[in-house]
C-alpha cells in the first residue's frame, strides 16, 4: 500500500462527498447548487446528536426508522446519513450523561459517573469540551485506520472460499454471544431464533416455501426493516413508557467551555489509550461503542494513581471512555465494509440500508462502487468535524431538547415507525408485522434476551445458508471442506475456543465482573 | 426440587416451544443430498439447536438464582395500547386516510401512559399532523390518501359476517 494510492482513494472519496447537485428552489424554480452528500452528512450528524441527547431513543431504532426514508436518497447519501447517525449519537450521548446524569446512549453510561460530578462542581464546560475533542481525535485516528486497513483486508476477503465465509460468520455470531450483555445462553437462543426467522419465505435455491403458514405476504420472507423496527422501535417504546425518567438538569447554561491547561495535560494519555483500545475493540465482531467505553473506564481506573477518586469528577473518566466509544463506533465499519459482515446491530442496519438500494454487501463493493466506499469513509471525518462544531457552541440548543417529555416522543416514534414501514411497499400488512414483532421484542426483553443477537442471526442466517450450500457443492458433498481450508479451520478453532472459554465458570465470572465494574 | 428463576423457565419454554414447532413444520421439508443440501437442512439443525438451548436454560433455572418473572413488572397498559395503536394504523390507513388514522392511532397510544396531559397532547397532535402531511405527502409525495375514501376492510368483513349469520 503506497502513499499515492491512499491519496488517490481519499481524493475519490472527497469528490463523492463534495458532489454538487443543482436543485430548483421551490418558489421560482431557479437552480441552486447544493452539495447533496455533505447535506445528508450534516443531517445524519444533527439527527444523531439529537437522538444521542435524548435518553430512550437509540441509534439502532433511529436507523431502522429512517431506512424507508433513505429509499428516496441516492445510495451514497443514504449510507453517509446512516453512518452519521451512529457516530453522531456518540457525541450527543455524552451531553446528557454529563449534564443530567442519564446516559443518552448505552455507550455513555460510564461517562455519567465522573462527568456528572464534574458538572455538579461547575465544570460541565470542560467535561463537555474534553468529551467532544477526545471524540474528534479518536474519530480522526479511526478514519485513518479504516483508510489503511480497508484495501488489504478487502484483498484478503476476495480470496475467501464459501467455506471460509461460512466459518467466519459462525465466528462472528460466537463473538456476538461472548460480548453480549446479559445471559450467554439466552443470547445463543436469540441467535438461533433470529436465524430461523430469517429462513421464513421461499428458499432461494430450491424454490420451496418455508414456515410461511400459507400466508401470501410471507412468501418473500419477513423484511429486515419491519423486524428491526418492531424489536428495536416498538418494543423499546413499550419498555420505556413505564419508566418515568426524572431529569435533574444541573443547569441549562454552560459557562466556561474551555478546559484548563491542567485538564488537557491529564486528558492526553486517557484519550490516546481510549482511542487505541476502542479502535481495537470496534473491529471485533460483536464489539462496538458500548464495550469500548466500559473497558476504557476500567483501564483508566486501574492505571490511575488515585483510583479511589474515580466517580468524584475525574476528567480521565470522561476523556478515556468518550474517545474509546467514538473510535469503536468508527472502526466497527471495517468488517462491514470489507467483508460484508455486520459486527453489531448498528452495522446490521447499515447492511439493511445497502439492501434497500439493492447493493450486495461484501468485498466487491470497494472495486465496484469506489465512490460510495471512499465517499462514506471521507464523510466520516467531515461528519466528525461538523459534530465538534454542532456540539460545542450549540450545546444550549441540545440541552433544551431534553424538555421534550418522553410521553410525546414515544408517540412520535410510533407514528414514524408505522408510516415508515407502510411506505416501503405501500402495504398495510407490513405495519401489522411491526405490531407483532414489537410485542415479541417486548416479551424477549422481559425474558432476559437481548434483541441485538436476534437481529444478527436474522441477517446472517440466510447468508450462511447460501455459503454453506456453495461450499458443499464445490466440495462435492464433503463436509470436511470446512476443516481442510486453513482459514476456515482457523475461524472455527477460534470460535470453538471462545465458546469453551465462556462456558468455563471461572472465566464467566470474570466476564460478569468486567461488565459490572465501571 | 424447586426452580430458582421463573424468568429462565419461561425463556426456556419459549425456546423449546418455538424449536419444537419449527421442527414439526419442517418435518416434511426436503433434505436433499450432501452435495446439494435441501430446503430442510438448516431449519432442522436450527430447530434442534434451539431446543437444546432451551433445555440448557431450564437446567440453569434450577441451578442458579435469577430474576423472577412477576406479572406485576409487565407494562400491560403500554403493551396493549401501543400494539392496538399500531394495528389501528394498519387497518385504517388505506381506507380512512392519513389524517384520521394518525389522530386515531396517536390517541390510542397516548392512552398507553397515565402521564398524558390532554391539552399538551392536542397541540402535539396538531403539530404531528402538519409534520406528517408535510413530510410524507407534500415533500416525499407518497401515494397515501389523506382523507377517508372508503369503508375499512375489517368493517366490511364484520358486516358480511353478521349478515351471513342472520
Amino acid at each position: 500500500m503506497d502513499l499515492g494510492s491512499i491519496l488517490a482513494n481519499l481524493q475519490l472519496g472527497l469528490q463523492a462527498c463534495l458532489l454538487i447537485k443543482w436543485i430548483p428552489d421551490p418558489f421560482f424554480g431557479v437552480l441552486i447548487p447544493i452539495p447533496i452528500n455533505l447535506f445528508w452528512c450534516l443531517m445524519g450528524a444533527v439527527i444523531g446528536t439529537a437522538i444521542g441527547v435524548l435518553p430512550g431513543v437509540g441509534p439502532v431504532a433511529t436507523m431502522a426508522l429512517l431506512l424507508p426514508v433513505t429509499y428516496f436518497l441516492t445510495p451514497e447519501g443514504a449510507l453517509i446519513m446512516l453512518a452519521g447517525i451512529y457516530y453522531g449519537s456518540q457525541y450527543g450521548g455524552s451531553t446528557t450523561a454529563i449534564l443530567v446524569n442519564l446516559p443518552g446512549e448505552a455507550s455513555s453510561v460510564v461517562t455519567a459517573l465522573d462527568g456528572y460530578q464534574m458538572a455538579r462542581q461547575g465544570r460541565a464546560g470542560p467535561a463537555l469540551a474534553i468529551a467532544a475533542l477526545g471524540s474528534f481525535f479518536a474519530g480522526t485516528v479511526a478514519t485513518v485506520a479504516i483508510v489503511l486497513a480497508a484495501p488489504p483486508l478487502t484483498k484478503l476477503a476476495q480470496q475467501f472460499t464459501p467455506a471460509d465465509y461460512c466459518s467466519l460468520m459462525i465466528l462472528g455470531l460466537v463473538f456476538a454471544i461472548v460480548l453480549a450483555r446479559g445471559s450467554v445462553i439466552n443470547a445463543i437462543g436469540a441467535i438461533f431464533l433470529g436465524m430461523l426467522l430469517g429462513l421464513v419465505g421461499t428458499d432461494v435455491n430450491t424454490g420451496n416455501a418455508r414456515f410461511t403458514f400459507g400466508i401470501q405476504d410471507l412468501f418473500d420472507g419477513i423484511g429486515f426493516v419491519p423486524v428491526a423496527m418492531g424489536v428495536f422501535g416498538i418494543a423499546e417504546i413499550i419498555a420505556n413508557m413505564t419508566n418515568v425518567d426524572r431529569r435533574d438538569l444541573v443547569s441549562s447554561k454552560v459557562s466556561g467551555l474551555w478546559p484548563t491547561r491542567e485538564d488537557f495535560r491529564r486528558s492526553i494519555a486517557p484519550v490516546l489509550r481510549g482511542t487505541f483500545l476502542g479502535g481495537l475493540l470496534g473491529i471485533l465482531p460483536g464489539g462496538g461503542a458500548i464495550l469500548a467505553s466500559f473497558s476504557s473506564y476500567s483501564v483508566e481506573k486501574k492505571l490511575s494513581k488515585t483510583p479511589e477518586k474515580f466517580g468524584t469528577g475525574m476528567i480521565e473518566g470522561v476523556a478515556g471512555p468518550e474517545s474509546a466509544n467514538n473510535a469503536a463506533a468508527q472502526t466497527s465499519f471495517i468488517p462491514m465494509l470489507t467483508l460484508g459482515i455486520p459486527s453489531n446491530a448498528v452495522m446490521a442496519m447499515m447492511i439493511g440500508g445497502m439492501m434497500v438500494h439493492g447493493i450486495v454487501p461484501g468485498p466487491q463493493i470497494m472495486e465496484q462502487k469506489p465512490g460510495l466506499f471512499w465517499g462514506m469513509i471521507v464523510s466520516m471525518w467531515i461528519g466528525n468535524l461538523m459534530l465538534v462544531v454542532l456540539n460545542l457552541p450549540l450545546i444550549g440548543i441540545w440541552v433544551r431538547m431534553l424538555l421534550v417529555p418522553y410521553r410525546l416522543l414515544a408517540i412520535a416514534i410510533l407514528f414514524f415507525c408505522c408510516i415508515g414501514v407502510y411506505s416501503l411497499n405501500n402495504s398495510a400488512n407490513e405495519v401489522l408485522i411491526i405490531a407483532i414483532f414489537g410485542l415479541f421484542g417486548y416479551v424477549l426483553i422481559r425474558l432476559g434476551c437481548e434483541p441485538a443477537p436476534l437481529l444478527m442471526g436474522f441477517l446472517l442466517g440466510p447468508m450462511m445458508e447460501v455459503y454453506m450450500r456453495r461450499a458443499m457443492l464445490i466440495s462435492r458433498g464433503d463436509p470436511w471442506v470446512f476443516v481442510i481450508s486453513p482459514l476456515s479451520a482457523m475461524f472455527l478453532l477460534i470460535a470453538a475456543l471462545m465458546l469453551l472459554f465462556i462456558l468455563l465458570p471461572t472465566i464467566r465470572k470474570s466476564r460478569e465482573k468486567a461488565f459490572q465494574e465501571a | 426440587m424447586r426452580f430458582k428463576s421463573s424468568q429462565d423457565i419461561a425463556a426456556g419454554m419459549m425456546f423449546v416451544g418455538i424449536g419444537a414447532l419449527a421442527l414439526y413444520i419442517s418435518a416434511d421439508y426436503n433434505m436433499g443430498s450432501a452435495r446439494s443440501p435441501g430446503t430442510g437442512v438448516l431449519p432442522r439443525i436450527l430447530s434442534w439447536c434451539l431446543i437444546g438451548t432451551g433445555v440448557l436454560v431450564w437446567i440453569k433455572a434450577f441451578l442458579a438464582d435469577g430474576p423472577s418473572l412477576g406479572l406485576a413488572g409487565w407494562a400491560w397498559r403500554p403493551v396493549i395500547m401501543v400494539t392496538v395503536a399500531t394495528v389501528a394504523f394498519a387497518l385504517h390507513v388505506d381506507s380512512l386516510g392519513l389524517v384520521p388514522t394518525m389522530v386515531l392511532a396517536m390517541t390510542i397510544a397516548a392512552l398507553g401512559t397515565p402521564e398524558t396531559r390532554w391539552v399538551e397532547y392536542t397541540l402535539f397532535c396538531l403539530l404531528m399532523l402538519v409534520v406528517g402531511w408535510g413530510m410524507f405527502i407534500y415533500a416525499l409525495g407518497m401515494p397515501i390518501p389523506v382523507w377517508p375514501g372508503k369503508i375499512p376492510d375489517w368493517i366490511v368483513a364484520v358486516r358480511s359476517l353478521l349478515k351471513g349469520g342472520q
